[in-house]
């Protein structure tokens, strides 16, 4: 038997929230890719159905449920009817969030809805995903938990409260939760993305292509579904609480210019 | 805070040819250190001695040196000679820093390996040699002065970024190793500051102007109250960690 048979997720069942579009369908694809039935969530049905549609034309089985991340029970009942419908989870992908009202304000102009909805977005609903998954894994045997951060997590941005908070504290929610279930053989980790703007071309005009990128280009949606197949496989199994950034190297330089290379060449002795 | 004084410590800074390494010296001078300069290059008597008088201006006593920093020898000879003349070592600061930025596949084995001595290799050598009078006193205080090319990269300057990381993480293991010991090692992480590491270069010191928070860059006595700090009773638990005075170019994505 090969490495790559261990990326096989035949037989597993897979949740994606965010499924409707950008990265979350496309991990839901890669996933089915890979062999996994894939439950798709998000709010807009229409979204979500298409994304099913592509699921099952790849063969898996597909649910699309439309599903309000903030609301406690909704999420609740995701995980509930996956595993009534499909019979178990295995796969929990915490794809769903994004900018909220808000999102772009400086501390003292932002309101306490606002402060409320994109922590509930972007933070509670991992939250109650995992509350509501994590019982079945553990009753399995094991499972896989897949958090979506963002490189605003590892670092702020200008005017950028809510959501830099929101994605930080799900690295360490992450963290807590491989301590805390690392004996019931579920993993958990977190996908870092970098730029990915979805085909916004207000997004990317700011990006101005990617240029300030090191790669020099933004993320394409589809090279987010290498790394979950590889968190969602038997490959991960010894990676637990740990992150995987792809960012164009964005991270690994951002204190200089994108672009600056000096020459300085050594001093005689 | 009285903690924060440092009357009757003795301090050695390496690299006082350095912008940092002499706002640093003469930093813990004001603090009340009597301080020994000494330069890592023999060349660079002339500024060892300069940094030595302003630290006799402000009151303290202080010795002028300039030594082969890749020399065990000489690192060890200077020690001996600042515990002769000064009477014991409480405080090691090393600024040892040789700038170097060139692509890979222009980077020669032996300017790697040049590199890496004199940005590393000559700190573990001024740690040894000063560990043996901190280590029979039971206390120490040791800084190590590093870039934010510690802690990320930056295109054409492999060998430096690598050495300097070195530096951060021998402290980290170190400060394990020498817990119980009465012996702290802590580094100094400084920001883009005007004449030093890599920012010598001038076409980088200008884009980088531009581009960090606060628009500008350090001048090299604002690296000053975080040293002072590690080196006084007021960072008696504070040990393995690094200190970042970067005008907040860390917290940038």
């Amino acid at each position: 038997m090969g490495v790559l048979d261990g990326l096989s997720l035949q037989g597993k069942v897979a949740v994606v929230t965010g499924a409707g579009r950008g990265l979350g369908r496309a991990m839901a694809l890669a996933l089915a890719r890979a062999g996994a039935d894939v439950v798709c969530a998000a709010r807009s049905q229409e979204q979500i159905e298409e994304t099913a549609r592509l699921v099952r034309e790849l063969g898996p089985r597909s649910l699309a449920l439309p599903t309000d991340v903030t609301d406690p029970h909704q999420c609740t009942n995701l995980i509930e009817t996956t595993v009534r419908e499909l019979g178990r989870i295995d796969i929990l992908v915490n794809n769903a969030g994004g900018a909220t009202p808000g999102s772009d304000k400086p501390v003292e102009e932002i309101k306490d809805e606002e402060w409320r909805l994109g922590i509930d977005t972007n933070l509670s609903s991992v939250f109650y995903c995992c509350r509501a998954a994590i019982p079945h894994m553990v009753r399995q045997g094991g499972g896989k938990i897949i958090n979506v951060s963002s490189g605003y997590g590892l670092r702020g941005g200008r005017n950028n409260f809510i959501y830099c908070s929101a994605k930080a504290a799900i690295i360490n929610f992450t963290r807590s939760l491989a301590l805390t279930y690392a004996r019931y053989n579920i993993q958990a980790n977190c996908i870092v993305p970098g730029f990915f703007p979805h085909e916004n071309p207000e997004v990317l005009q700011y990006l101005r292509g990617g240029q300030f990128i090191p790669m020099g280009r933004v993320g394409r949606d589809e090279e987010i579904g290498p790394a979950c197949i590889f968190l969602a496989s038997s490959l991960s199994d010894h990676m637990n609480g740990g992150i995987i950034v792809l960012d164009g190297g964005g991270l690994a330089g951002g204190q200089a210019p994108t672009g600056l290379a000096p020459r300085i060449p050594l001093r005689e002795e | 805070m009285q903690e924060l004084r440092l009357d009757g410590k003795v301090a050695l800074v390496m690299g006082v040819e350095n912008g940092i390494g002499r706002a640093l010296a003469v930093a813990l001078a004001e603090a009340g250190a009597d301080v020994a300069c000494c330069a890592t290059r023999p060349s660079q008597e002339v500024a060892a001695h300069s940094c030595a008088n302003e630290v006799w201006a402000v009151g303290r006593r202080s010795l002028a040196a300039a030594v082969r920093a890749t020399s065990p020898q000489e690192v060890e000879a200077l020690v001996e000679r600042v515990v002769a003349e000064l009477g014991r070592l409480d405080i090691l600061v090393n600024a040892h820093d040789l700038p170097f930025a060139l692509p890979l596949e222009e980077t020669g084995p032996e300017q790697f390996r040049r590199v890496l001595a004199e940005n590393l290799e000559a700190v573990y050598l001024a740690i040894r040699a000063a560990s043996r009078p901190m280590l029979a006193q039971g206390k120490g205080r040791i800084i190590n002065v590093v870039p934010l090319l510690a802690e990320r990269g930056l295109a054409n300057a492999t060998a430096y970024c690598a050495a300097k990381a070195g530096v951060l993480n021998l402290t980290r293991a170190l400060a394990l190793e020498w817990a119980r010991r009465g012996i702290a090692i802590n580094a100094l992480g400084c920001g883009w500051t005007e004449g030093e590491g890599l920012a010598s270069d001038p076409e980088a010191q200008a884009a980088l102007g531009r581009y960090l928070p606060y628009r500008r860059l350090a001048q090299p006595r604002e690296m000053a109250g975080a040293a002072v700090y590690l080196a006084s009773e007021a960072a008696d638990f504070v040990t393995g960690q690094v200190i970042w005075v970067d005008g907040g170019a860390l917290s940038h994505i």
